[in-house]
């Protein structure tokens, strides 16, 4: 089976690391799947997979066809596309439209519109609903990741759970830790294997209250923040500094993303951005706070109620009041920048470590019981090719 | 060519083979790229109806279609008879066919409407953008309050429900954009 995705960079990196998540997991699947992989920023791409070519506009690695957005492809005129995601309403490159919408060809093709992913409960309306095409030949559904039964779920690679399993037992963390920091070349402070370890990967953000708060939680125990490169790390460390530099930080370097999940595994908290990041936090278990993509309107508040409405059966009614007033204090904003006050207070949560792992443990087991996105969108295939 | 967001309520478009008319948008939802539209449509052709969901990304064909200026003549349970303003013939379409329109026009109106046709039946009635109802019910007025930002459920003079700004009161005439029933203004 042939399978073009499609993929436009909007965001950064979290278009492009949920296709590549996508790919990876669809090709652990087997079954003779064979990818081709068409994306308009292919410096996003090698960021996040070093081994693509961000000169080479047609290249294969593996199983993996890569191509460019921008140039007209032979290879797809002559092997046409068959099946094709794409994903996040990108639309189709010119030359791709002509090639798919061609009258003289003959064959079915389907498209599978993949959808940003939200916790809303439209994801479950729209999930599986046929679509629209201007040509009877070629055939639409939509497809919707989501956090609940009746969408497709989320992406989970082969051996997470194994990983996981690993990463949460006390006896290897720390050591696993060491090994981690050791191979992205991060230079951890002394004993830092065996702190609290909070990452943060935001947009911009007014940090100085959080900040304040993580220095009394690290007079009461050992802590360690990791900053991700990107567009939270100046105003963090401004915070950081702001406050007397009162507990140990690391700033990562830009992280491939197997670098980046593994960092998520080795943390106990991470403030997390977008979609892709939050996806990954949520399956994993990982206590998270969720800085939402700001839409027009601060209709983010809706994305992230959506999201706790799912989560609070999880969680004691004490913790969830708490976590709720955080993740809206967080995101209930019309702009994202510093100088917006940041009035949200982390710090009731943490002193609840044990607690709130539990929920999110509980949480992510819900979402791993949806199933693989990648198996759920190749046996909707075979229902409808 | 029809881009997803001229689609509306009344639109009629070809889907592959079939000729289709959006009878009603049960759905506008922020996507990543755009809205997100689901609606129920009618097979011209066929007359079956079903939903479909729509990304910002498609194109597609417009369907050749003669538009007749009609006036809403009366409604005979769920068929609306509607006359032509020049022939003064009538025509019928059933409530199905009106879809969300049927919230915005009653015999009283003295607006006119374009109902369109395809091979030379009636299919879809396109409303004014704006048109101007009457509040029969809502909780009552805060004065003061023109800002518009909080709004409150109002009952209008077809039966239908829309928000509408604090400040508007029974009796109240407000002008509506027919396309997503949003409030548009008071008018005096």
């Amino acid at each position: 089976m042939r399978i073009d995705i499609l993929c436009k960079v909007v965001d950064n990196f979290g278009d492009i690391g949920f296709v590549y998540r996508l790919a990876r997991a669809l090709s652990e699947l087997g079954a003779g799947i064979e990818l081709r992989l068409i994306v308009d920023d292919l410096s996003a791409f090698h960021a996040i997979f070093p081994g693509v070519d961000p000169t080479k506009d047609l290249q294969v690695l593996g199983t993996w066809t890569i191509l460019s957005w921008g140039l007209p492809s032979e290879l797809v005129r002559m092997e046409r596309p068959r099946i094709v995601l794409e994903c996040f309403a990108c639309g189709r490159p010119d030359w791709y439209e002509d090639i798919l919408f061609d009258p003289s060809d003959s064959e079915r093709r389907t498209i599978l519109s993949v959808e940003h992913l939200t916790a809303e409960p439209w994801a479950v309306e729209f999930h599986r609903l046929v679509s629209a095409t201007r040509s009877a030949l070629v055939r639409k559904w939509m497809f919707m990741p989501g956090f609940q039964a009746g969408t497709g779920g989320l992406i989970a690679e082969k051996g997470l759970e194994a990983r996981i399993a690993s990463w949460r037992d006390p006896a290897s963390r720390p050591r696993l830790r060491l090994e981690l920091a050791g191979s992205a070349g991060v230079a951890l402070p002394l004993a830092a294997e065996d702190s609290y370890w909070l990452t943060v990967f935001s947009y911009e953000h007014d940090y100085s209250r959080i900040v304040s708060e993580l220095a009394d939680f690290a007079s009461t125990r050992p802590l360690l923040v990791l900053v991700a490169a990107g567009r939270s790390s100046v105003c963090f460390v401004d915070a950081w500094r702001g406050a007397g530099e009162a507990f140990p930080i690391v700033k990562l370097p830009f992280l491939d993303q197997e670098s980046w999940d593994e960092f998520l595994l080795a943390s106990d908290f991470a403030i997390v951005r977008g979609e892709d990041s939050v996806a990954r936090a949520a399956l994993c278990g990982l206590p998270f706070l969720w800085h939402a993509y700001l839409q027009d309107g601060a209709h983010q508040v809706v994305k992230v109620r959506a999201l706790l409405d799912r989560m609070w059966p999880h969680f004691g009614e004490g913790d969830f009041a708490r976590y709720e007033e955080l993740s809206i204090a967080f995101n209930d904003r019309l702009e994202d920048k510093p100088s917006v006050r940041g009035e949200e207070s982390i710090i009731s949560l943490l002193h609840r470590d044990l607690e709130i792992k539990e929920g999110f443990r509980a949480f992510s087991g819900e979402l791993r019981q949806l199933g693989n996105l990648a198996a759920n969108l190749v046996t909707f295939l075979g229902e409808i090719v | 060519m029809l881009m997803t967001s001229d689609i509306r309520g009344g639109t009629v478009f070809k889907s592959g083979d079939d000729v289709v008319v959006v009878q009603r948008m049960l759905g506008i939802k922020a996507g990543r790229a755009g809205q997100v539209k689901k609606l129920r449509v009618k097979n011209i052709l066929t007359g079956q109806t079903s939903e479909l969901g729509l990304d910002m990304g498609e194109k597609f064909e417009e369907v050749h279609l003669d538009f007749h200026k009609m006036k809403l003549s009366y409604v005979d349970g769920d068929t609306y008879i509607f006359m032509d303003q020049e022939s003064f013939e009538q025509y019928e379409l059933s409530k199905e066919d009106l879809g969300d329109n049927v919230g915005y026009i009653t015999p009283e109106d003295d607006f006119e409407v374009e109902v369109a046709f395809y091979d030379e039946k009636p299919v879809s009635v396109t409303l004014p953008t704006a048109i101007v109802r009457t509040i029969t019910y809502c909780e009552p007025g805060i004065k003061g309050d023109t800002s518009g930002k909080t709004q409150k459920p109002a009952t209008l003079d077809t039966g239908i429900q829309v928000s509408v700004p604090l400040f508007c009161e029974i009796g109240t005439k407000i002008k509506l954009d027919t396309r997503d029933g949003s409030f548009i203004e008071r008018v005096k």
